[in-house]
């Protein structure tokens, strides 16, 4: 899979992956589907989702929540 | 931030300040400076006016000088402190407003020997379980005791804990979680980065359950710089989430400990695009810490080590190094200290990029610990200190539930009650100062006081 990133989506409690793609008008070969559907907010039903650059961007001039960085995390030690 | 303030009071009082056999104190010299906490235990020092030798140039120091200390012509020097949050403004202003102020200085640290990410260790764990007054917390039943205590980082090794803290713990595998990838067992992982903080935690919290979370093993490949890893830090959060609502709302406790973070701006967006990490409080990593931290979780996180003094060669923002959740409003964002109590140089120091005012405290690191990096070498970092001060949080936690105390407002106990190293409260080095266990607890029996009053 190649370059990804994070997109947000508002949903009703219990949503599905396949939910969230046709509500962005994206296919399972958009998204990172091993990764799936996140809840970030449940409150607020907002979830978040890893889908490619290419739909992360049709996303984004849709309205949609994103494209958001997914950058590297690394550990803060030992110092070097 | 430390000042010297050069002073022209009346010709006696310099006089009085300059004789050998006087004593002369800041009261002596001045009264009290708008905005200036004056140290009134630095006994005031005369200066010399600097005059050219041959009647050159008044203003240049580059030439044979003459220096008079005529009471006419001498100042003086008081020393003091001035806010981080206004340190330009008062500086700039302070000889304009008050007649007698000549010049505000920096008075900066000086030291022989900085702790730095070459230096050994300083002290050991023993030391760090003195300075957090562990008998004490355990003495009046705060040890960790049902506190579900989260290590998010490369995985733990029970093992090694157990020989070198010389005792057991537990490890909480049903509530552990793994990345979507990532195989292995809780508490079975390699000896490395997690296994040092986990048995930093566990110094204040011996009794507390691990959630082994090693969001740090994924490692999702990408092309572009756009790919990595903070997807599997939300996927880990939303599966915290589902470990707080499982608890019974009146005595919910998770503590959440996060010693990671992004180095460098290039793998991000730029700050002010909307897709965003370092600087977006819109992202969505940002988005699940304020959720996690508002259903009852408390949330620290490393400040990183870009301190200016001797900062990770990892880092690369060339300013404000405490970014992203790091430097979250709603999370602890943690510096570091040695055992003697002084910041260590690799410690990043605030403002953060998301709230001001950070790192929040600092606790202990860069002691003799988990040996997880080999015999001699330090649990060192503010990736150690993160751990401590989360191991402190769940001990408290072990009598006061977030539906007691909320994560909020344990932060602004933390942070009223630490050690101020500055004596002006909140600065951009120590937050607003070391994490104290016995102050924490003084404030808490107060609070237990009141409540049986009512």
């Amino acid at each position: 899979m190649g370059a990804m990133v994070l997109v947000t989506v508002r949903l009703p409690a219990g949503a599905t992956l396949e939910e969230a793609l046709r509500r962005l008008g994206l296919t399972e070969d958009d998204a990172d589907t091993a990764y799936g559907l996140v809840p970030l907010d449940p409150e607020q039903g907002l979830y978040a989702l890893r889908v490619t650059e290419d739909a992360g961007r049709r996303v984004g001039q849709a309205g949609g929540g994103g494209p958001f960085a997914d950058p590297p995390i690394e550990p803060y030690g030992p110092p070097s | 931030m430390r000042v010297l303030i050069q002073l022209r009071p009346s010709p006696d009082v310099v006089a009085a300040v300059a004789a050998p056999g006087l004593t002369a104190t800041t009261a002596d010299v001045t009264g009290e400076l708008p905005g200036v906490a004056l140290d009134h235990s630095y006994a005031p020092v005369a200066l010399p006016r600097a005059h050219p030798a041959s009647g050159g140039d008044p203003l240049s120091l580059n030439q044979p000088l003459n220096f008079s200390m005529a009471p006419e012509e001498a100042s003086v020097l008081v020393r003091g402190e001035i806010s981080d949050d206004e340190t330009s403004t008062r500086m700039a202003l302070l000889p304009g407003r008050h007649s007698g102020v000549v010049a505000v200085y920096a008075d900066p640290v000086i030291e022989t020997s900085l702790t730095c990410g070459g230096t050994p260790p300083v002290g050991t764990w023993q030391d760090v379980e003195r300075l957090l007054a562990v008998p004490e917390l355990q003495a009046e039943g705060y040890d960790g005791h049902d506190v579900a205590l989260a290590i998010c980082d490369t995985g733990i090794n029970s093992a090694h804990i157990t020989r070198a803290l010389g005792r057991s713990f537990t490890i909480d595998a049903r509530r552990s979680w793994n990345p979507s990838g990532v195989s292995g067992a809780a508490g079975r992982f390699p000896v490395d980065h997690g296994t040092m903080c986990a048995f930093d935690a566990l110094i204040a919290a011996p009794k507390a359950s691990i959630l082994d979370v090693p969001v740090l093993l994924s490692r999702r490949q990408g092309d572009t710089v756009m790919d990595g890893l903070l997807s599997d830090a939300i996927a880990a959060f939303a599966h915290l989430r589902t470990v707080l609502d499982d608890q019974p709302a009146a005595t919910r406790s998770l503590v959440v400990s996060n010693s990671w973070g992004s180095f460098s701006p290039s793998w991000d967006l730029a700050p002010g695009q909307p897709g965003n990490y370092s600087d977006n409080a819109a992202h969505p990593f940002n988005i699940i810490v304020g959720s996690l931290e508002r259903a009852g979780a408390d949330i620290l996180f490393a400040a990183g080590n870009c301190g200016t003094e001797c900062k990770d060669r990892r880092c690369a923002f060339p300013s404000r190094p405490i970014v992203g959740a790091n430097s979250h409003p709603q999370v602890l964002s943690i510096g570091g200290v040695d055992t003697n109590g002084v910041r260590v140089g690799y410690s990043s120091q605030g403002p953060g990029r998301l709230s001001d005012r950070k790192p929040d405290v600092c606790s202990y690191t860069h002691f003799a610990g988990s040996g997880a990096f080999g015999a001699g070498t330090p649990d060192s970092g503010t990736s150690a200190a993160c751990p401590v001060a989360a191991g402190l949080v769940a001990a408290i936690r072990t009598r006061w539930p977030a539906s007691v105390i909320s994560p909020a407002q344990l932060r602004t106990l933390l942070h009223r009650t630490a050690d101020d190293r500055s004596d002006v409260g909140f600065d951009y080095d120590y937050g607003y100062g070391i994490a104290d266990t016995a102050g924490l607890l003084a404030s808490l029996k107060r609070r237990t006081a009141r409540t049986a009053a009512v």
